[in-house]
């Protein structure tokens, strides 16, 4: 039954045509691709979790090695003190960061695989953080075993420190829901008990009726004002501590009156009171106010995973030249640690051997490693491709270049979005302006008819609606968020929604952007007549035991499966491979590695390695880039859209000038170092260009920075997706111009939506300090501009779903996750 | 008419009641994460029943 099976059982990669590993899995022998996917498939089924792969809608995540013995690491007590917390009676929790929830099945997986480990007392999986909480009573369980536990199962975990376990967003998020929750059931009885008090009016009601329904909307109404209303107290409070007059002013200021001025109303038997629309009033504000707090921890959920890309420990030497595991908040400046073969630099240090190579990909989004000298500096976060490496460290902890991206990020993050932050001193000017007028009320009509002075100006405040201008920027940026979040395009910073509306440019970082972050063959020149075939089986017989880029294109460019048995493999770091093949030695690389002499690159390709043996050069291989799909119908749409389109690429010219010729684009640049490019950036926008800067890269951070809105894709450089404004999921590149429209028609019902509440208040205020809007009418003209501005903002994203259906068939696994943001 | 004096203290009395039970379900992390419970697949017939926190 194996034989038309192509994929691991497990994982779903594709089988390798040797040495398929095959397992029984609930009575029927499934193949898989490795040995990791057997013990995790085995692992499973003996837990009796197997139902796991009839749930699941993806593969798993292909199981890396199992790290036992770094997973013993973590009980060192600086370590444990660090990431765990203590909940008395020898429980303990943490807060894991997990890689590979890819469906809901994994979610079950995990909670299920988990809660089957002695000791382990609670366990809360969210899969839109990745994020699981896990409570286990020591000393029957531990952190390595739970780590293992995952481990065996297939994901790789990661402790995060105690502090994210008290959550400030968790809180934050928990009290708004609460107080949100008392104003909506306060208003939705206020309301009622108003009702009859209208309806009342016109059906005479019994004076002591009457009564009783006044007091029980005084009794409703209180814990809205007391409970609920308070975060715009105390904001007022602290701004007028500060001598500032914040928007918390003038809207307490509004609640405030509205409230003492009924509660007088109703001591005093005056006409009307406003317990029903003093409720909806606080209820309305903190609906608008929960939005935006919702698009904002999302927005923070996303990027931690920087987390994820900091190392947690180190190797340090010690005096002997023994090396020692420690947490890498244990290191000082000056201690030497070590980094073998794939590690991660745990912190900025010298390096103090002779060479190796890094992959810098996480701060520069380059694929291709970087050779290091003795003397140079690494940076933490990067990844050892060859050889190992000796520091001397020069900056740990919070003073790492890494750190301090980090902390910029978070920083960013805990900023409110601008155009909200304009809406909301919008609704304060105008609370502002309202309360002046209610003064001007009560003055005029003393003058005229003292009795009905307060209830006039009642009817003002109560009327004119900050609400409406409070909702309508939260409304519109939270659908706009949520709408562009299920089409795979996730807005890390809610504030690019304006700008990306507003861009007239669009510059390509060319590099891994517009094309295919992995090399590929682009065609292969045999020296000797020797052929084709012969010369890349060879080549690849080598390259597969490589993970060099170049050495990877040309193992995927094989796709047979017979390859030469390769004894005595080398690999010099920066310079290629050799082995032996059939007694004869072989070497690929570098032109001057592997026959000297001859010429390697040309300018049109991006690399070229060279297979020579003792005689001479066998072949050479042209390696180039490719497009990605939907590239060229990208662009097109871009420029269809109005949008002047630019590359600016630090590659060769006549590599960026194919490139650009291919995809239609007239303005490009070549050769441009980030400063270059940056100041072409910059003087665009000093010609008023709004200019959307597309990159995968860090080292282009200042360029992004430059840029009006930052755009990276999913797929690139992990730091980029961090200080980035907007991530496109997976490599959808064809999802930006739909994401423009999107954010256009947000703008504009945001628009709409400001002057459709300033019409309302225009129209209504007059009519109500000349006293002819009854409470009743009053009510209900605040709730309908209210329910107006939500209703609208509802609309976005409607237009264009009917359009575009195709374009989003096949939306990538993370839309699913996100779209309820 | 007074019915109403039985009514409404009854309405106050669920209000009261309501919003205790959501006060509790918020601080036992019922509405910490919206999105996972929904992605969990309802099976049909759970062959195990596993140890639930």
């Amino acid at each position: 039954m194996n034989a038309h099976v192509t994929s691991c059982w497990h994982c779903g990669e594709p089988l390798p045509a040797t040495d398929v590993v095959h397992a029984h899995i609930d009575g029927v022998q499934r193949s898989m691709c490795c040995h990791g996917c057997r013990a995790a498939a085995e692992w499973i089924e003996q837990l009796g979790l197997g139902d796991y792969y009839r749930l699941r809608t993806q593969g798993a995540l292909k199981p890396a090695e199992d790290l036992q013995h770094h997973h013993a690491a973590w009980e060192r007590f600086e370590v444990a003190q660090h990431v765990t917390r203590d909940l008395g009676d020898g429980r303990r929790e943490t807060m894991l960061l997990i890689d590979g929830i890819r469906c809901a099945a994994c979610v079950w997986l995990i909670e299920r695989a988990l809660c089957a480990a002695p000791g382990v007392t609670s366990v809360q999986v969210n899969a839109a953080a990745q994020r699981a909480r896990v409570v286990w009573q020591e000393p029957t369980a531990n952190l390595p075993q739970i780590l293992h536990t995952l481990s065996r199962t297939g994901y790789r975990a990661l402790p995060l420190d105690a502090q994210s376990l008290d959550d400030l967003r968790r809180r934050e998020s928990r009290d708004a829901l609460k107080r949100l929750l008392v104003a909506g059931f306060g208003m939705m009885q206020a309301m009622m008990y108003a009702a009859v008090l209208y309806l009342g009016g016109v059906d005479a009601l019994e004076p002591a009726t009457h009564e009783l329904f006044r007091w029980l909307g005084f009794l409703v109404a209180t814990p809205v004002v007391l409970y609920s209303a308070k975060p715009f107290f105390r904001g007022a409070v602290r701004s007028l501590r500060a001598h500032q007059l914040g928007m918390d002013v003038p809207v307490s200021l509004a609640i405030g009156l509205i409230y003492c001025a009924s509660l007088v109303e109703a001591l005093r038997g005056g006409a009307e009171v406003y317990f029903d629309s003093v409720s909806m009033f606080v209820f309305l504000l903190l609906a608008g106010r929960y939005l935006e707090m919702r698009a904002r921890h999302r927005a923070g959920d996303l990027t931690d995973a920087l987390a994820r890309i900091t190392p947690r420990f180190a190797q340090r030497q010690l005096a002997d030249g023994k090396l020692e595991r420690i947490g890498i908040h244990e290191l000082r400046v000056g201690d030497r640690v070590h980094v073998s073969e794939g590690g991660i630099v745990p912190a900025d240090g010298v390096l103090t051997n002779d060479s190796c190579r890094v992959d810098e990909a996480l701060l520069s989004g380059e694929s291709v490693p970087v050779s290091k000298q003795r003397g140079d500096l690494l940076i933490a976060g990067s990844v050892l491709v060859d050889g190992t490496a000796q520091l001397d460290l020069k900056r740990v902890g919070a003073d790492t270049e890494l750190a301090g991206i980090a902390t910029l990020v978070g920083r960013a993050q805990a900023e409110r979005p601008k155009l909200a932050q304009a809406g909301e001193r919008a609704a304060a000017r105008f609370v502002a302006r309202v309360l002046s007028l209610t003064t001007l009320t009560i003055v005029g009509w003393s003058f005229v008819d003292p009795s009905r002075a307060f209830s006039a100006a009642l009817a003002v405040l109560v009327v004119s609606c900050p609400c409406a201008f409070a909702l309508a920027v939260p409304a519109a940026i939270t659908r706009a968020l949520s709408v562009l979040a299920r089409r795979g395009v996730l807005v890390v910073k809610p504030d690019a929604v304006e700008a990306l509306a507003g861009a007239s440019h669009v510059v390509f970082d060319k590099t891994g952007t517009l094309t295919e972050p992995q090399l590929a063959l682009a065609n292969i020149e045999t020296f000797d007549g020797v052929p084709r075939e012969t010369a890349l089986r060879l080549a690849a017989s080598l390259a597969r035991l490589s993970v060099h880029p170049a050495a990877r294109a040309i193992a995927a460019a094989y796709d047979d499966t017979r390859f030469e048995t390769v004894a005595d493999m080398r690999s010099q770091a920066g310079l290629g491979i050799s082995g032996t093949v059939g007694g004869r030695e072989l070497r690929l690389g570098r032109a001057d590695f592997a026959a000297p002499g001859v010429a390697g690159r040309d300018s049109s390709c991006d690399e070229a390695v060279v297979l020579a043996d003792d005689a001479g050069p066998i072949a050479m291989f042209r390696l180039s880039e490719r497009l990605r799909p939907n590239a060229r119908a990208m662009i097109d749409t871009l420029q269809g859209l109005g949008l002047e389109v630019a590359i600016a690429s630090g590659g060769a010219e006549a590599k960026v000038a194919e490139i650009a010729t291919r995809l239609g684009v007239r303005e490009w640049r070549a050769r441009q170092l980030p400063t270059d490019k940056l100041a072409w950036l910059q003087a665009l926008r000093a010609n008023g260009a709004r200019v959307i800067a597309i990159g995968d890269g860090v080292n282009d951070a200042p360029v992004l920075a430059g840029a009006d809105v930052a755009i990276a894709l999913g797929s690139g450089a992990e730091l980029a997706r961090a200080t980035s404004d907007i991530v496109l999921a997976g490599e959808r590149l064809d999802s930006l111009p739909e994401a423009r429209a999107i954010a256009c028609q947000a703008l504009t019902i945001l628009e709409q939506n400001q002057r459709w509440t300033l019409f309302y208040n225009l129209a209504a205020m007059p009519l109500a300090a000349l006293g002819f809007v009854p409470p009743w009418l009053a009510a209900i003209g605040m709730s309908l501009s209210s329910l107006c501005v939500i209703l609208n903002a509802l609309r976005i994203g409607h237009r264009s779903a009917t359009r575009d259906t195709a374009a989003t068939v096949g939306a990538p696994p993370i839309a699913s996750n996100v779209s309820a943001a | 008419m007074n019915v109403i004096l039985v009514m409404i203290p009854l309405s106050l009395l669920l209000m009261i009641g309501a919003a205790i039970a959501f006060f509790w379900a918020v601080d036992h992390d019922q509405f910490d994460d919206m999105e996972t419970p929904g992605l969990l697949a309802l099976d049909d017939k759970p062959k195990h029943e596993a140890p639930r926190s």
